[in-house]
């Protein structure tokens, strides 16, 4: 019993010491609760399949930070991964009936070998050269996808894929849950020392190799991890939707994933994430205004990158907090001094 | 025989066209380091510019094509100031702003023109036959205004003061600059000069094809493709590999006709092949581990 | 993630369900989700279709339910299916809990009406596909009948046929060029786009063609948004061809036919051109598009039966163009889902699913009657055939489009001849009669 209470006083102590100081993270918390209870409010269908895709291209946007926001490795055709893990998914499905809580990770598995595949070629390059050439990969697949139409169902893609769960509730929340533990985790590899590794490819790759790091083998992990994430969102995807077609190819796919990974702000996970939970429900609510839906959500997009470029979440974030100048820790707008070291602030 | 004819003119004529949207594309690339996704969008404005003036106000389209080039400049130019100029310290901001960019004049074209297949007239009609192949006018004029194109760029790069402030600033910006040279100029007037050079294709390739509001698209990728083969920023480069592209295109075309749809993967495929052995493209300057 | 983001995402939530019609739920009215891409050709003839057979219901008072009579309310869904599938089932979804839709129609893009299908199955909705041709959607009612019998197949008739009567059309055109051209053995380019629902059409050409005493002069397949086909044209007309057999739905149809024009390739266009069946086909060759002939649905003054004038003539009259087949959500709703309603005396969709698979009913473009497979499952697809339907040939001759098929025309050589009223002869094109008559 005292032990309980001991360790009930530590979570307390943590939740004041370490969340309510600032408010980024009480916001973190809002939205794991947030996500968590937002079926016991409500059982609309409609609205809980606006959630779910949003959680699912949430998982795609984070992965996405992860290789080109912290290892600077431009992705332009991240779709691949997608298209890889929906197809795989799909295929494994239908034709090996594996149930989705294997397809999915073993479609992710695909991906990841596509991004090994295109990975290895694309390490020589930089740059603009790296962002133009992945843009192609996709295409090229889809072209395949186009040739073979036997095996990959051609135009139409691949359907009569099993649910992912038996209920709208049940789907939310597979992917809710594995949403917020996905990103969870791509967070913490950030937070990791690989992701500092990756960060630091991104500042400065000489001087990484310089310091005795083999730089291609963190940018191969980087691509290796990314694709995992982006099959799996992929994979879930085919599921929810019950089709695996072309279209989890698409150009428009690689490209809106960038816009809400640079919308959000990258190097950060919770940008990108924030990113597609404001701009996915954003283009549903603007259906109010049919005919004007894309050219709203392009100008949106346009004004608010103007006026802050670097992200809106980071924009926010320097707006609420500010850094200590002496030991760099963060503190909430409102304080004059730092709350660790007592230092002045701004 | 007639089916080497074939191919030579079929790999002149496509590869005329990427070359003259690669060279503008490249042209901003190099000067400003923009990727400019919008590129092709305002060559689909300067095809419904046309489009307007020919089709719905009866003028010749030479009218047409005149003002939109000079719109679709000044389009370029002003866009250039209200929403990149203000970003362009931030890569990512710019590649966005340019995808939004085309999104905007995408959506506002199909508000206006609905999703309708439209067409504009050629400026010259008819045909004529070269050694049994029989060629549009208009792909003749193609060719000869992608060489024309050529020479003056050459020349307006070489032989002027803006070509050498260009130049110069494409080298390396923050020294021109200390050079008197006011680089934020010169950027603009590159801007307006590549999107000219788009708006200039638009006129003189879209009378073979379809005016709708996605045409962007398409050209898009080839055009990227093209300017990654030549290396980026090189317009040298540009030029030799949207012939290459071009050459592949139509011996895909000729040699496969049952695998004629594979044609752009081909082409992406050599592109890929090539940046393998020379990651900085054909004539690309390596950027020696940019810091 | 901060408190702002928070605020922003809960508002947008709260305007979400701000613009929910919660309890505006009308006992008076029939509500119809009309789903399409709207901002596509396709979709504006699906809206207006609906909205033609909309006002014609209402101004009769309505559709007469059990004792009461009720009104139909449209609701337009932008599926945006070209661009987005994602976007399509959302927009289904919408329709379906939203706006608590009785009924659907429309629907364009087989990979998404596909999804889209599966949300309108989930909520027992019927669902009358116009536009989509691939025998899946149909296919999928047989496998699985209790989940997807509220699926029906309004327009056009599925592939197979579609390619069926394309074979006869080509044929049609090899009789008339080798009576008045004199032509012994006819040589047929086979050009198809790219696209899933074309390929089974290549062997079935090549196996086909033979065998209608004409020759192959090889098989060119061009990307479905190809702008420039000037190569496959050279190759073409090496190849010595005289016929193009031509399978495009996409915008290659367009560049394909005015190049084809303006090169005056001495060979005649028959096949499946969907852009050819539209009127801005003229303007979209700029007038090179003349003698292209296409399989159609509608043509100003062909007539099926009684019903195809009122319905083309009131069209024209009401949008100033001629109906494409996406325009048959018209039909579908003024003689498939009204009659049915009327009889069942109530919205429930199992019961109207019931009526009607069996109905057979006279429409403006034939006679539909569902089909059943080989082993005797419903498809819920259309009849093919002489006094079902059929479908038209159109050819552009001179600016306007005339249907010039059936004339004359005997499915089997015992069957009696077809021939609807207002069509007229195939013209062949100036520069082949001089090309080819000696």
């Amino acid at each position: 019993m005292r032990l309980i209470f001991f360790y009930l006083g530590k979570l307390f102590t943590i939740i004041k010491n370490e969340v309510l100081v600032l408010p980024s993270r009480v916001a973190v918390g809002l939205f794991f609760l947030f996500m968590l209870l937002l079926p016991l409010f409500t059982k609309d269908i409609y609205l809980l399949r606006i959630f779910t895709l949003t959680s699912i291209f949430a998982i795609f946007a984070a992965s996405w930070d992860l290789l080109s926001g912290f290892t600077g490795q431009m992705n332009f055709g991240h779709a691949l991964f997608f298209g890889v893990g929906a197809y795989g998914a799909a295929l494994l499905n239908l034709h090996a009936s594996i149930p989705p809580w294997a397809s999915v990770p073993l479609g992710a598995l695909c991906a990841v070998l596509a991004g090994l595949i295109i990975g290895i070629p694309c390490l020589r390059l930089r740059g603009t050269y790296l962002a133009l050439t992945t843009l192609a990969f996709p295409i090229i697949l889809t072209g395949l996808i186009f040739a073979f139409p036997s095996f990959t169902g051609g135009e139409l893609g691949i359907s009569g894929i099993v649910r992912l769960t038996q209920s709208r509730v049940g789907d939310y929340y597979t992917v809710a849950v594995l949403m917020l533990g996905l990103c969870t985790v791509m967070w913490k590899i950030t937070d990791s020392n690989i992701g500092i590794i990756f960060h630091a490819i991104r500042e400065d790759e000489v001087a990484v190799r310089a310091s005795g790091v083999n730089t291609t083998r963190y940018k191969l992990l980087a691509f290796s991890l990314s694709g995992f994430f982006a099959g799996i969102s992929g994979g879930l995807y085919a599921h929810f939707m019950r089709i695996a077609g072309p279209s989890t190819l698409d150009l428009f796919l690689s490209f809106s994933v960038v816009i809400y990974a640079i919308f959000g702000g990258v190097v950060t996970i919770y940008g990108p994430v924030g990113a597609v939970f404001v701009l996915f429900p954003l283009l549903e609510f603007l259906r109010v205004v049919q005919n004007y839906r894309t050219l709203m959500f392009a100008v949106v997009v346009l004004l608010i990158l103007l006026y802050m470029p670097d992200g809106l979440f980071a924009w926010l974030r320097d707006k609420i907090e500010k850094e200590c100048p002496r030991c760099k820790i963060r503190n909430i707008a409102t304080r004059h001094t730092c709350r660790v070291c007592t230092a002045p602030l701004d | 025989m007639n089916l080497i004819i074939n191919i030579i003119i079929g790999g002149l004529i496509s590869g005329s066209t990427f070359a003259l949207l690669a060279i503008g594309f490249s042209l901003i690339f190099g000067v400003a380091r923009i990727v400019n996704f919008a590129h092709t969008a305002f060559y689909m404005l300067a095809a419904y510019c046309i489009y307007v003036a020919a089709q719905l106000m009866g003028l010749h389209p030479i009218w047409g094509m005149l003002a939109a080039i000079v719109l679709v400049a000044l389009l370029g130019m002003i866009s250039y100031k209200a929403l990149i100029n203000p970003i362009r310290e931030h890569e990512g901001a710019v590649l966005i702003a340019t995808i939004a960019l085309a999104m905007i004049f995408q959506e506002v074209m199909s508000l206006i023109f609905t999703g309708t297949y439209l067409s504009v007239p050629a400026l010259i009609g008819g045909y004529f036959k070269l050694l049994g192949v029989k060629v549009f006018y208009q792909q003749l004029l193609t060719f000869c205004a992608a060489l024309l194109v050529m020479v003056v760029l050459w020349v307006l790069l070489m032989k002027t003061k803006l070509g050498l402030a260009i130049r110069s600033t494409a080298q390396d910006r923050e020294v021109a600059n200390l050079m008197g040279i006011n680089e934020a100029r010169v950027a603009m007037m590159t801007m307006g000069l590549s999107v000219g050079l788009a708006a200039f294709t638009g006129a003189i390739v879209v009378p073979l094809t379809v005016l709708e509001p996605q045409m962007w698209g398409g050209p898009l990728v080839m055009m990227m493709a093209v300017v990654v083969l030549g290396g980026l920023g090189s317009i040298k480069g540009s030029f030799i590999a949207a012939y290459i592209l071009g050459f592949a295109e139509a011996l895909v075309v000729f040699l496969a006709p049952m695998g004629a749809y594979l044609k752009g993967s081909v082409a992406l495929s050599i592109m890929i092949l090539v940046l393998l052995i020379r990651p900085e493209g054909l004539f690309g300057v390596y950027f020696e581990e940019e810091r | 993630m901060n408190k702002l983001g928070k605020g922003m995402i809960i508002s947008v939530i709260v305007f979400l369900f701000a613009m929910s019609p919660w309890a505006v739920v009308s006992a008076q009215e029939i509500k119809i989700g009309v789903i399409g891409p709207m901002k596509f050709v396709q979709g504006i003839g699906q809206w207006n279709g609906a909205t033609m057979a909309a006002e014609e219901i209402n101004a009769k008072g309505g559709i007469q339910v059990g004792n009461k009579k009720m009104k139909i309310k449209l609701v337009q869904a932008d599926s945006n299916e070209f661009l987005n599938v994602t976007d399509a089932t959302n927009a289904m979804e919408r329709l379906m809990t939203q706006d608590k839709v009785d009924l659907v129609v429309g629907g364009f893009r087989s990979e998404a009406v596909l999804a889209m299908q599966d949300i309108a199955m989930d909520h027992k909705k019927i669902f009358i596909g116009i536009g989509a041709a691939h025998p899946e959607l149909c296919e999928r009612v047989a496998k699985n009948y209790n989940t997807y019998k509220y699926w029906f197949r309004g327009s056009p008739f599925n592939s197979t046929y579609l390619v069926r009567t394309a074979f006869i059309h080509l044929g049609t055109v090899g009789a008339v060029m080798k009576q008045s051209l004199n032509i012994p053995m006819i040589k047929v380019a086979i050009v198809m786009e790219k696209a899933m629902w074309a390929d089974p059409m290549i062997p079935a050409a090549q196996g086909a063609i033979p065998k209608m005493g004409m020759e192959i002069a090889g098989v060119w397949r061009p990307s479905p948004v190809a702008t420039d086909v000037t190569a496959e044209l050279s190759a073409i007309q090496s190849s010595g061809a005289q016929i193009i057999f031509e399978i495009f739905s996409s915008s290659v149809g367009i560049p394909f036919s005015r190049q084809a024009g303006e090169l005056k390739i001495p060979a005649f266009q028959v096949g499946i051109n969907v852009e050819a069946q539209k009127e801005g086909f003229w303007q979209a060759t700029q007038g090179m598009g003349n003698y292209v002939m296409t399989s159609d649905t509608y043509a100003r003054g062909v007539e099926y039966n009684e019903l195809t004038k009122p319905f083309v003539d009131g069209y024209i009259k009401r949008f100033r163009e001629v109906p494409t087949y996406t325009a048959d959500t018209y039909t579908a709703i003024v003689y498939g889902l009204a009659p049915v309603i009327e009889q069942a005396g109530t919205l429930d969709s199992d019961k109207l699913v019931s009526i009607l698979e069996e109905r057979v009913y006279k429409i403006p473009a034939g006679t539909v009657k569902y089909m059943k497979n080989a082993e005797g499952k419903p498809l819920h697809d259309l009849t093919w055939g002489p006094g079902f339907t059929t479908g038209i040939a159109t050819q552009w001759q001179d600016g306007k489009i005339m249907g010039v098929w059936p004339y004359k025309w005997k499915l089997t050589p015992e069957s009696p001849e077809v021939t609807y009223k207002g069509v007229v002869p195939i013209k062949l094109p100036p520069w082949m009669i001089e090309k080819y008559k000696k």
